[in-house]
């Protein structure tokens, strides 16, 4: 569907972190009316709702809406594992663009904190199933290890992509990790290890959030908020997993990686955007040799170089082709549902100039990608006006 | 205790051969249509969709595709009580790759060695018989 009379009207989150005193709905609530006020809209004038979030807890979406007031609204629940903000935002787009309402809203809310404790145990995270012990930690291991193998790669790239991630993160007031000092890549792989080549500080923190998009009519975007750069989607691809000789059934978290080729390349084409042209992209760097991966399969160097791209500082602020500037699952966090909410929030902030400390120069285009168990890819291109 | 009887964590993914120490076979399946081999079993080819599949054993040896040596227990929690464990991808000759647990220290593994397949004992269950998982072990160290 083709999203030419669709724009991002407002962004809202709450920062990502643990959040002990307070409950999801309350998260959602401070998270919802910052984008209203952002886009300049009450809670009224939305058409429709798209909520997200991975606790499997039945109708919590519909009653967290509640907390904006009771207006009849239609309410649906979206949930795609790490890509479930991502995908509420894919909704509230063809929401629009399908003529259904004039102003939709994606709202992604989620208490990780509590699910880690809870230990609710579905499949692969309970003890008695034949793939309980694979962890995404694992899963995403096994890729580091081979691409050691075949590229040479070294942990030392892993450790420089993270350190990089850190070090935005602490340029970002809404990011969970913001570090007093500026993060090495030898102080990331002296942490303690997770699952070889991997360390604790290549990995997401477990985090509570709330984000919130709201998406209008593109004309609505200049009577809201007359003299603000609008940012619009312009292609929004959502893919699953391709059948490729190799493919492992049992036990994995996402499947292969050419997955994310394959969903790149659609939004690409739908959008007529030349990789060339990203400004930045926001990538599912759950592990930081994900985004060494995606370097590649997103399009933004040949095969094999992505290592050369951590050697440059290519993917920092100021390089090329900056990698998540908001710090990344790694710094900014990963509560689950809010997490690609989170990225639409960075991406049209930097399209709109508003990114502060962490600007990238004239950032015209925006990539927001991210890969969620099961599983699906998704990857959301945005132009700004 | 060693009569004690084996019974699958799950059924349907392994056969449990009668004499200890004989490796088992992997429950799987195979597309008569365009000849690809899968595991877990599949009622439908996942490469041309065809229902004409059949099952099959596969196995029980096979190639360390990719390894790593896990250092945390579970999702969220921060470190493993009683040491780690390796997890790997095999590729078996018939073609599918079989993401597993692996027997072994953390300096134990290579990519491209062979490997060969072996239970393992979870616990004992209510009925004092003993549950069991598939492992990969490095074929070197087998028959110990
Ligand atoms: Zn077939």
């Amino acid at each position: 569907m083709k999203f030419e009379d669709v724009a991002v009207l407002g962004v809202g989150m709450v920062r990502f972190g643990a959040h002990k005193d307070r409950s999801a709905a309350q998260l959602a609530r401070e998270a919802g009316l910052r984008a209203l006020a952002d886009a300049g809209l009450s809670f009224r004038d939305v058409g429709e709702a798209f909520v997200g979030y991975i606790a499997p807890i039945q109708m919590l979406g519909i009653k967290v809406m509640k907390e904006f007031g009771l207006t009849g609204l239609p309410v649906t629940h979206v949930e795609n594992a790490s890509a479930t903000g991502l995908i509420a935002f894919r909704e509230a787009a063809h929401a629009v663009a399908s003529g259904r309402c004039d102003v939709a809203m994606a709202l992604g809310l989620d208490k990780m904190t509590e699910l880690a404790r809870g230990g609710r145990g579905g499949r692969g995270i309970g003890r008695d199933t034949i793939d309980s012990v694979i962890l995404p930690a694992a899963y995403f291991a096994l890729w580091a290890m081979r691409r050691m193998h075949e590229r040479g790669t070294r942990p030392e790239h892993f450790a420089k992509i993270a350190a990089k991630n850190w070090n935005h993160g602490a340029r970002n007031p809404l990011a969970d990790r913001q570090s007093d000092h500026e993060v090495t890549a030898e102080e990331v792989l002296a942490s303690y290890p997770v699952a070889e080549p991997l360390t604790a500080m290549m990995a997401c923190p477990v985090d509570d959030g709330a984000a919130c998009v709201i998406v209008g009519r593109r004309e609505l975007a200049r009577q809201l908020q007359p003299g603000r750069a609008v940012v619009r989607p312009v292609a929004s691809a959502l893919q699953t997993e391709t059948y490729t000789p190799g493919h492992t059934f049992l036990g994995p978290v996402v499947g292969p990686a050419s997955m994310t080729r394959d969903t790149a390349r659609e939004a690409y084409e739908a959008a007529g955007v030349d990789p060339a042209d990203v400004s930045l992209a926001l990538v599912h760097d759950a592990f930081a040799n994900e985004e060494l991966e995606y370097y590649e399969l997103l399009d933004f160097c040949p095969e094999g170089d992505a290592e050369k791209l951590v050697e440059d500082g290519a993917t920092r602020i100021g390089g090329r082709i900056p990698f998540n500037t908001d710090g990344g699952l790694i710094a900014r966090g990963h509560p689950g549902g809010p997490t690609g909410l989170a990225q639409v929030h960075e991406i049209v902030l930097q399209l709109r100039h508003e990114a502060g400390p962490r600007q990238v120069e004239n950032a015209r285009i925006g990539l927001a990608h991210l890969v969620g168990g099961g599983s699906v890819c998704t990857v959301n291109l945005f132009e700004r006006d | 205790m060693g009569a004690a009887r084996r019974v699958p964590i799950e059924a349907g993914f392994f056969t449990i051969p009668e004499a200890r120490g004989e490796p088992p076979r992997l429950l799987g399946s195979r597309c008569r249509s365009c000849g690809e081999h899968f595991f877990p079993r599949r009622a439908i080819c996942a490469r041309c969709l065809s229902d004409d599949t059949e099952d099959t054993r596969l196995g029980p040896r096979g190639t360390l595709y990719t390894y790593t040596y896990v250092h945390v227990p579970m999702f969220g929690a921060r470190r493993a009580e009683s040491g780690g464990y390796g997890v790997g991808q095999v590729d078996l000759p018939e073609g599918p790759r079989v993401q597993a647990v692996l027997s072994g220290g953390p300096g134990d593994f290579r990519i491209g060695m062979p490997m060969e397949l072996d239970l393992e004992t979870l616990r004992e269950n209510r009925d004092g018989e003993e549950v069991v998982i598939f492992r990969f072990r490095p074929l070197d160290a087998a028959s110990t």
